[in-house]
Formats: structure tokens, C-alpha cells, sequence
């Protein structure tokens, strides 16, 4: 490779440097506390996985590039040039990383890895080294942005059919899905399916809440890709149209990463304060119980029921208490996992993982920890506030051959709504 | 005829949510001729938009979509 090309990748570094990113490059003590906290690394003993590891193939540059005694003699201070193999060991580590964080809850000097990531994708990016599938599937969203107008009539065709469900359900035949309404208290952002739309819409008509319906889904693969100007663009689709209906509030569906990506990423993107609030459907869900807009049947389900803390909900956001206490209230028998909470182990899917064909198998053998801890509650369902968790539990379930139900928990309020 | 087309692979994307039916899609293209169709059938609603926009966004055409009760039907040539 050029040395000019290696100097413009390690410039990578450079634009992303902060206090923060030189802090977590300076003050490593490789003490390999965070050996034990990474399921990745755990389920395979592969060095590679070690988060500390992972930090280290930036470091490396980092020492080479930017530090005196790393340029003066490199190989003392294991300097290295981002050439192809570091490269190629650097799209290894940074795409199979789930983002959970639980590296950093246990780390003495709280280093983010996924920080770490962020710098190491952006410098695959610039090496026109990312990920292929993440890249297509961020494009297509993006597509899906500027041509929506195709799509509108058809997809609130086929949405008549679960319309004609929530009318069933609610016992109103005058009940609709609101689309386009200006001034509207929420624009509800789902997912691309009716899986996440039909159980929202019940909750928000039992609820008697103003909403509407976001055209667009609010996964964000160009987050997972780690291209900011993408995922703003993908976000944007949603907030552009939030701001031309003048509502209050966007309600994101229960979907871990987009979540963040609205209520933290955007503004920092953008450089703007966003004018209404963003919400997690968790939050709205735990709010109409406790102000009583919505009632659900105490005990409804008697079976062993256990609660998966989705990475981006519990350890990233903070929210373990409110989701519990629903699940509680409807579930007689719940049973906690070992450990949980911000201790929680990450079920292996997240950060974009179950988008990648090429890592279904790892994300079976990393996610065995999670399967272990199901299997000691002896819970039959799983609930879990997350689609990547889910799709991510829905291949542990076949593979180990779990024998358990795994449900969102807008589907397991509406099984319990009284109507 | 779009009644006579030539089908090289189908692909059964039943039950599969997003972004499932858009990365097998993606997967399996390469697994027909440049100008070759691939068919899949999708339940996913949004599937509607997304095969479609991944299809636009990397360069390949639906030439066919047909609805069968819950099934939505794509015949995607691979254009490169
Ligand atoms: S964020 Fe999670 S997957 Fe990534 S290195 Fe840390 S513990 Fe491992
Ligand atoms: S726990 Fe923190 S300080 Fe210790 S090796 Fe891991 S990243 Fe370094």
C-alpha cells in the first residue's frame, strides 16, 4: 500500500481524536479484566475477540503515527501501518463486535470499545473496505427515503389486512391506522412488517393517544455500518417527516439500536436540537399503565417467563426497572437470569451481526452463554424488547433446540390488554 | 411474455422478517446468470418497499412483483 494512502487512513485517527478516544489509546493497563466480560471472547477463546485486543490494533497506528517514541523507532512500541492484513484483522474484530458494552462495564478505566470501533470502521470505510451487506442494506433505506412516494399506497394496502385485526381486537370498526396527520402527539417509527405496527396500534388506541404512522421503519444499518453521514441520512427520513407533520413526540418501536441512534446520535450528527422528544414505545407502554390509559389482566400468563435486557435498552440506555415491572404484572412466574440487568450477557446479536450471513455461525457459537442462562430459569418464554435480540434468540431457539417462546413485549401487552 | 419467464432460482422467504428477505436476496443473486431471474416469495410487508430499494440501490431490476393471498412475488433480473 501507498504511503500516502496509509497516512490518509491513519489520519483516520486523527480526525476522530478526542480526549475521550486519546485517553482510552493512552491509558490501557492490560490488566485483561475485560477477557471475562466479552461473550465473543469467552465462547472462543480466540485472542482476536479480546476487546482489550481489539483497542490494540487501533493503538498500534496510534503509537506509529502520533505518538514520539512510536515514530521514532516503531517495532520498540509495536507501531504498525494500517496496511492490508491490518486491515483485513481490523474488519474481523470491528464488524463482529455487538456493541454491547458489557467490556466496558467491567473495565477499571471504562474504555469503550465500541468508541474504539467506531474509529476502526470509519478507517475501513476510508480504505473502501466495509461491510458489503451492511452497506447494501443502509443504501436501500436510503433509496427507500427519496422514492417513498411509490411505495405509500401499497404498503397502506397491505396494511388493511392488520388493520382489519386491530378492529377485531378493539371492537371498533371505525378504528384506523393514521397516516400523514399533521399535529398529531406521536409519530409512531416501526419496523418494516405489521409484526411491530398491529400490537402498537392496539396499545395506542386503547390509550385514546393521537399518533401516526411513520412511512418509513427505524432500523438504522448505517449505524451498524459505522457511517454517520448514512445512518443521519436513514434517520433523517423520520425526522424530516416529524418535522413536516409538527408532532410532539416520535415513539420508536422496540428496536435497541434506532432508539439511540434518535435520541442520542441524531442531534450530535446534525447539529441541531431536535424540536419534539424522542420516546422508546417502552417508555409510552409503561406510562399509560401507570397513569391507567391502558390495563392489562395481572397473572394473564402463567407459564416460566424470563426477561433478556437488550444491550442497547438495559446497559446502553438505562431502562431495567419499567420493562420488568410490566412483564411482572402479567407474568406470574418470572424468573430472573444470572447475571442481569447492566451485568447482563449480550445474546450475540446485536451491532448489526444478524444482517451478515457470513457470521450466522459464530453468532451461534457466541450466543451460548445466553442460551445456558435461558435454560437455568427453565423459563418457556423469553421476553425481549429488541428485533435484533430476537431474530438473534429465534436462531439460538432452532439451533439448540430451546423449545421457548420468544415475544416483544408490546405483543405480550397486548395478549393481557383489556378491552 | 412475463407469464413465460424463465425462472433460474427460487428462493422461499416465507416468515422471514427485514432485513432477512433483502440480505438472502442479496446472498443468492450472484447464484444467477447476468440477465438471469431470481424469484422469491416474501411474506414481510415491508418487503413490498425494501426488495425493491435494494434492488434500485445496487443496480438490479424487479421486472415482475405479483401479490397471492399473503405472498408478495419478486422477479428480480441480475443486471451485473
Ligand atoms: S462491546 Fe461487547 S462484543 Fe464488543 S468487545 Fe465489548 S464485550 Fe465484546
Ligand atoms: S479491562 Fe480495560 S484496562 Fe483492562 S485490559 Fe481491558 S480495556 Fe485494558
Amino acid at each position: 500500500m501507498p504511503g500516502k494512502k496509509l497516512e490518509t487512513l491513519a489520519g483516520v485517527i486523527d480526525a476522530k481524536m478526542n480526549r475521550q478516544l486519546k485517553l482510552y489509546l493512552d491509558i490501557c493497563a492490560r490488566c485483561a479484566i475485560c477477557r471475562d466480560a466479552c461473550h465473543q471472547y469467552v465462547t472462543t477463546q480466540d485472542v482476536r475477540y479480546l476487546p482489550a485486543y481489539r483497542a490494540e490494533l487501533i493503538r498500534r497506528i496510534y503509537k506509529k503515527y502520533f505518538t514520539k517514541t512510536g515514530q521514532f523507532v516503531p517495532s520498540l512500541y509495536e507501531g504498525r501501518d494500517p496496511d492490508e492484513n491490518l486491515l483485513e484483522e481490523l474488519y474481523d474484530v470491528m464488524y463482529a463486535c455487538t456493541g454491547c458494552r458489557r467490556c466496558m462495564y467491567y473495565c477499571p478505566y471504562s474504555i469503550d470499545t465500541t468508541w474504539i470501533q467506531s474509529v476502526g470502521k470509519a478507517m475501513l470505510l476510508a480504505a473502501g473496505k466495509g461491510s458489503e451487506m451492511l452497506t447494501q442494506l443502509a443504501d436501500a433505506a436510503i433509496d427507500k427515503g427519496k422514492n417513498i412516494d411509490l411505495y405509500k399506497d401499497i404498503m397502506r394496502d397491505v396494511l388493511k389486512t392488520a388493520e382489519k385485526e386491530m378492529q377485531d381486537k378493539v371492537g371498533d370498526k371505525e378504528a384506523h391506522f393514521p397516516y400523514d396527520k399533521e399535529g398529531a402527539n406521536v409519530l409512531y417509527a416501526a419496523l418494516a412488517g405489521t409484526h411491530s405496527i398491529l400490537p402498537a396500534a392496539i396499545i395506542f388506541h386503547m390509550a385514546k393517544e393521537d399518533w401516526t404512522l411513520s412511512m418509513f421503519e427505524a432500523a438504522n444499518y448505517g449505524y451498524f455500518l459505522g457511517d454517520a453521514a448514512k445512518a443521519k441520512e436513514i434517520a433523517g427520513r423520520i425526522i424530516d417527516e416529524a418535522k413536516k407533520l409538527k408532532v410532539k413526540e416520535v415513539v420508536v418501536s422496540e428496536c435497541g439500536h434506532a432508539h439511540r441512534v434518535f435520541k442520542f446520535f441524531y442531534e450530535m450528527w446534525a447539529k441541531e436540537k431536535l424540536p419534539f422528544k424522542v420516546s422508546s414505545i417502552l417508555d409510552k407502554v409503561s406510562e399509560y399503565i401507570t397513569d391507567g390509559r391502558i390495563s392489562v389482566d395481572p397473572g394473564k400468563i402463567d407459564i416460566p417467563v424470563t426477561y433478556h435486557d437488550p444491550c442497547q435498552v438495559g446497559r446502553n440506555y438505562g431502562l431495567f426497572e419499567e420493562p420488568r415491572a410490566v412483564v411482572k404484572e402479567i407474568c406470574s412466574d418470572f424468573r430472573e437470569m444470572t447475571p442481569n440487568r447492566a451485568k447482563n450477557w449480550c445474546c450475540g446479536g446485536g451491532g448489526g451481526l444478524v444482517a451478515e450471513p457470513a457470521l450466522e455461525e459464530f453468532r451461534k457459537t457466541t450466543g451460548k452463554l445466553k442460551v445456558d442462562q435461558i435454560r437455568d430459569t427453565g423459563a418457556k418464554m423469553v421476553v425481549s424488547p429488541c428485533e435484533n435480540c430476537r431474530l438473534q434468540l429465534d436462531t439460538l431457539n432452532e439451533h439448540y433446540k430451546m423449545d421457548i417462546e420468544i415475544t416483544s413485549m408490546i405483543d405480550l401487552v397486548v395478549r393481557a390488554l383489556k378491552t | 411474455m412475463a407469464d413465460e419467464m424463465k425462472v433460474d432460482m427460487e428462493l422461499d422467504l416465507k416468515g422471514l422478517l427485514c432485513p432477512l428477505p433483502m440480505v438472502r436476496v442479496s446472498q443468492n443473486i450472484t447464484n444467477v446468470p447476468v440477465g438471469g431471474i431470481l424469484k422469491a416469495v416474501a411474506t414481510d410487508p415491508g418487503s413490498l418497499a425494501d426488495i425493491p430499494s435494494w434492488a434500485r440501490s445496487t443496480g438490479h431490476e424487479i421486472v415482475k412483483q405479483e401479490q397471492e393471498g399473503t405472498d408478495f412475488i419478486f422477479y428480480i433480473k441480475r443486471l451485473k
